[in-house]
């Protein structure tokens, strides 16, 4: 059922509601409740046919298989993308699998020979991705994506609803998924895989962007191999479409390096991560929270007791909120672990030990840029400190 | 919505010694705007810019400038970038005095 | 005066260390220019038009002769024999090369200085008063705690990374001649129930939305300083705008909030914030104070020479009567050396200059210079007799222009012959004005008038709080000036009103003379200044003089 006339209110008031009414939901029920919901209005679900896109695409066959789902053929893509694309949807019984492709104008005007991708693949990809989806689009009130928090710091507060510069509403039923729970739905449900996921392509993209990745190296290193990009186009930050590098990336594991005055080491932490949201009242063994840059750590106040560990999330390392946070947790007393996390440089480590963080972790790109030694330079922070000599702390 | 697009030549700052220099056709940076490579095609303005913006090693902030054919070559066509071929007015400092 | 201790060498050497792996990190990629970008701005490094520039602090505007010495050394071996001196009390060099940077810091932590915080969306380097410790009017000597507040805010590990720049400014004296109302803080010492403390004022700025601050707190006692100004900025670093940099200063911050709130959030902050601060910060300042202790001045020797040769000499008597100011102790004054000789770029200084003024502080000044906002060198503890001889030496280096206070004196950004930001040249325009009054022969009959210009909307030039302020910006890729009146920078701070359209390049002088003449048409007597009749009549003679006779219209 696809409801016009229910659903009134901004965009964002609608949001509102949608995200408190499911706050707790799994995959599952948010996908069933949000083709039902007179709030959300149109929809349709965007998959690449990608790697681990069959997971939603199931989800969506057993609660309503007629749904539009919109498949942007670039045409730059592998033969194999294409087949599995036609294995899938008749597998799972797909009705209106709509494939999207630039308009030939377009396409004969910016990139007539198909070599725009060896010169500005930021160009090769609006014409031919972001240009498509967005008029594609442009018909729903709302649209489904397989985006999921552990992609990185910015999708930490992901949400399963989110708002479109307040014209569209972008659901994300996989929102808390972890790279484990894909793997087991997808072996649980004996769904077909990619075929070139076996010949070491984990993350599939175009053909002339995408090679095969090492074993053990970072699954979206095949992507725009030995070029300044990492993302395609289809990011909207602040309701905008963002293109080239975002520090969070599509189908990427967590791979992390914890930093401290010891210098690298692997993350030891394995009991996950809650924001503040869903910190629950308390007994579990041990507790750690994701706090986004913008939140007020007011909402952790007569809390801090029951957490081990607060993750202060830094988008960029030019946004400095995470150092006042962190001095402001400890104002309030948090006596457990700090750790700064996201886009931290190196050149910043003394400020975040000094604002009050124990450690600071670090994505594979970046240790691997400016690598231990650059970090352990200011492991003397303590020296030198004309603020906790003023302190008396010194 | 359709912009007319202007001739331009992708310019630059030197990360060493700080100052303006252009892209020429052989992918090397000159401090002479005359010896530029002129871009008369949006697309062609845009792919040597998009390789502009990977010679971070040797220059800073590439940028795409407005500029006309002259009889040497390219010339600026606004005030600023014609200060930038040339130096500041206060002094006889800069490209009017370093650069033939 | 301040000389460094031996923690801030030790943090110094530091500092010239982290830079120089910087340097060298970019260079071989270890860093984005994105990333190299805030930390090069970090320690006062810009590219500008043609050339890196190279901001060197001098907080609160103090230095002495071996600094200026070494000054003067910087500008021969790195760059093109001069310095010019800013409307922030810093020095910026034009010309550095980037591999050469660490020497340059190098150099300047060899004798206490550096470019720390000079730039970047941190707190800047503190200004003050540049009559501080020698003005007759001075409540109490305000560089102690300039010193203080620059040592807490040097390399605050919160407040690297701020929505936007900040900047601090302090004033002792009643009369503020420290523009602290144009500052994102301004603290004015007051007196209360016979305890000195400081009335806060937050909020204030030049740039694209002129804003005059506002008073936050009436009355800060002392030993609160550092908490309070810990939790106005750690308010500020969560509050302030990161969406937009237009609308990231803290004016806008304020403003969008109500004054109101955001003193309730400062308040609230304040309480945990005090805490931090157990009282070695205080035990730290009495060091700081000893340190700035008044020289030893000369007592009981004779004025004679100075009546001589006012009575003798015109242009030594000229001179006195503009760039001399009253001394706390009688029988000294404060020299205001001007660097703006007719015809030169406002505020630049050769290595000779400045070696000369070195000399000048070390032999008759008690070894002390001031740079002030208004881009002149102050020597601030001169004794009468001694100024003939300080005189002839200025002199004999073109420093001895008798212009201090007048329409030449004229402060001016580097405009687009430098800076990456501007729309319009602003240098040769005020080199113009100066030779144009120069010719006339009128600046002295006109008197006290503050003439400021900027490149662009930034205002760096202060051009909303000249007496006249001239924009320069970009029309359809011409310059334009476009004209304010009525600004003021003191105690009685207001923001200039635009007269109307502006003037192309060639126009703009001569529209600057009508405006003078205006005045000097207008004025009620000799005595009233440029800013009281433009207060007594408002915009319209002005208007006229610009744009000729308003034609009548016909309203519908």
């Amino acid at each position: 059922m696809q409801p016009n006339t229910l659903h009134t209110g901004s965009v964002a008031e609608r949001i509102g509601f949608l995200n408190d009414r499911y706050r707790n939901h799994a995959a599952q029920a948010v996908l069933e409740h949000a083709l039902n919901d007179s709030d959300v209005g149109n929809i349709a679900m965007v998959s690449s046919f990608g790697a681990e896109s069959v997971v939603l695409l199931h989800m969506l066959s057993v609660i309503d298989r007629n749904i539009p789902v919109l498949f942007i053929d670039t045409q730059m893509l592998f033969e194999e993308t294409l087949a599995y694309q036609t294995e899938v949807s008749q597998k799972l019984g797909l009705t209106d699998v709509r494939v999207i492709r630039a308009a030939p104008a377009a396409v004969a005007a910016h990139d007539p020979d198909g070599l725009l991708h060896k010169s500005d693949t930021d160009a090769c990809c609006n014409i031919r991705k972001v240009v498509p989806l967005e008029n594609a689009l442009s018909k729903f009130d709302a649209w489904i994506t397989g985006r999921k928090r552990f992609q990185g710091s910015t999708r930490a507060a992901l949400d399963f609803f989110e708002n479109e510069e307040d014209r569209r509403i972008k659901i994300n039923p996989l929102a808390h998924w972890t790279p484990q729970d894909v793997q087991d739905y997808i072996i649980n449900n004996r769904l077909p895989r990619h075929p070139l996921v076996a010949q070491g392509y984990p993350s599939i993209g175009c053909a002339p962007c995408t090679s095969r990745v090492a074993p053990g190296e970072d699954p979206r290193a095949g992507r725009w191999r030995d070029q300044d990009k990492e993302e395609c186009g289809i990011h909207f930050v602040n309701g905008k479409i963002v293109r080239g590098p975002l520090p969070t990336v599509e189908d990427e594991p967590e791979m992390n390096t914890i930093v401290t005055d010891a210098g690298f080491a692997a993350d030891e932490w394995t009991h996950g991560f809650v924001t503040p949201d869903t910190l629950g009242g308390g007994g579990a063994a041990a507790v750690a929270v994701d706090l986004a840059s913008d939140a007020d750590p007011a909402v952790l106040a007569g809390r801090l007791d029951g957490i081990d560990l607060i993750r202060v999330d830094f988008p960029s390392f030019a946004d400095g909120r995470g150092f006042t946070l962190a001095r402001r947790l400890r104002l309030m007393g948090f006596n457990g672990r700090l750790r700064a996390k996201g886009h931290v440089i190196a050149d910043q480590y003394a400020m975040a030990r000094r604002s009050g963080f124990d450690e600071v972790e670090i994505s594979p790109e970046l240790a691997k840029r400016q690598p231990q030694d650059q970090w352990l330079a200011r492991a003397n922070w303590q020296s030198h400190d004309y603020l906790n000599r003023l302190r008396g702390t010194a | 919505m359709s912009r007319r697009f202007t001739p331009k030549v992708v310019t630059a700052n030197h990360l060493l010694e700080g100052d303006a220099v252009w892209l020429t056709s052989d992918n090397a940076w000159t401090r002479t705007m005359s010896e530029a490579q002129f871009l008369d095609d949006e697309d062609l303005a845009n792919e040597r810019l998009a390789y502009a913006l990977t010679q971070e090693a040797d220059v800073v902030s590439p940028y795409l400038a407005d500029a006309q054919l002259g009889e040497n070559g390219p010339e600026p066509t606004h005030f600023r970038e014609t200060f930038r071929t040339r130096g500041p007015s206060n002094y006889a400092h800069g490209k009017q005095v370093e650069v033939a | 005066m301040y000389n460094y201790n031996e923690f801030d060498k030790a943090f110094l050497d530091e500092r010239v260390e982290q830079f120089s792996a910087q340097v060298a990190r970019r260079i071989d990629g270890s860093l984005t220019e994105d990333e190299f970008r805030p930390l090069r701005l970090m320690n006062g490094l810009y590219l500008q038009l043609h050339a890196y520039m190279l901001r060197v602090a001098i907080p609160y505007g103090s230095l002495d002769a071996a600094k200026m010495r070494q000054l003067a050394y910087i500008a021969e071996r790195f760059d093109k024999g001069y310095g010019h001196f800013t409307t922030r009390q810093n020095i910026q060099y034009n010309w550095p090369k980037l591999p050469d940077v660490p020497a340059i810091l190098r150099a300047l932590a060899d004798v206490g200085m550096h470019a720390i915080q000079t730039s970047g969306n941190t707190i800047r380097n503190v200004t003050s008063d540049h009559f501080a410790g020698a003005a007759a009017d001075e409540l109490l000597d305000p560089r102690p705690f300039a010193e203080l507040i620059r040592q807490w805010s040097t390399d605050h590990p919160e407040f690297q990374f701020l929505p936007r720049k900040f900047k601090v400014a302090i004033t002792g004296s009643p009369n503020d001649r420290a523009v602290v109302k144009a500052h994102d803080i301004g603290l004015r010492m007051v007196e209360k129930d016979g305890e000195v403390g400081f009335e806060v004022i937050v909020g204030g700025g030049l740039g694209r939305t002129p804003i005059v601050g506002k008073v936050i707190r009436d009355f800060l006692p002392q030993e609160d300083l550092l908490p309070y100004l810990e939790s106005v900025v750690s308010v500020y670093n969560l509050l302030g705008r990161r969406d937009n940099k237009y609308k990231a200063r803290i004016k806008i911050t304020v403003m969008e909030n109500g004054l109101d709130t955001y003193r309730e959030l400062v308040e609230q902050e304040f309480i945990g914030r005090r805490a931090l601060f157990n009282g070695v910060d205080q035990a730290l300042l009495d060091e700081i104070h000893a340190r700035f202790r008044r020289p030893d001045l000369a007592q009981g020797r004779s004025v004679e020479a100075f009546d001589q040769a006012y009575g003798a000499d015109p242009v030594f008597r000229s001179w006195a009567d503009t760039n001399l100011a009253a001394h706390k102790q009688g029988d000294h004054a404060i020299v205001t050396v001007s660097i703006k000789a007719h015809g030169e770029t406002p505020g630049d200084a050769s290595a000779e200059q400045m070696r000369v003024l070195a000399d000048l502080a070390e032999e008759f000044g008690y070894d002390e210079l001031r740079i002030s906002h208004e881009q002149n060198v102050i020597l601030p503890h001169i004794h009468k007799a001694d100024l003939p001889a300080v005189h002839a030496r200025l002199a004999a280096v073109g420093l001895a222009t008798a212009n201090v206070g007048l329409i030449s004196d004229i402060i001016a950004c580097p405009g687009m012959d430098y800076c990456a930001l501007a729309t319009a040249r602003s240098i040769p325009i005020a080199q113009q004005i100066a030779e144009r009054f120069d010719e006339l022969k009128l600046e002295h009959e006109v008197g006290p008038l503050k003439l400021k210009i900027s490149g662009c909307i930034n205002a760096c030039g202060h051009h909303h709080v000249g007496h006249i302020g001239i924009l320069g910006l970009d029309r359809a890729g011409v310059e334009n000036y476009q004209i304010t009146l009525g600004g003021d920078g003191t105690e009685t701070a207001a923001i200039g009103e635009r007269t109307g359209p502006g003037f192309p390049a060639d126009e703009i002088v001569s529209a600057v003379e009508r405006l003078v003449k205006a005045y000097l048409e207008h004025r009620s007597s000799v005595e009233e200044t440029f800013l009281e009749t433009y207060r007594r009549l408002g915009m319209a003679p002005f208007k006229e003089a610009l744009y000729g006779e308003v034609k009548e219209r016909h309203a519908a």
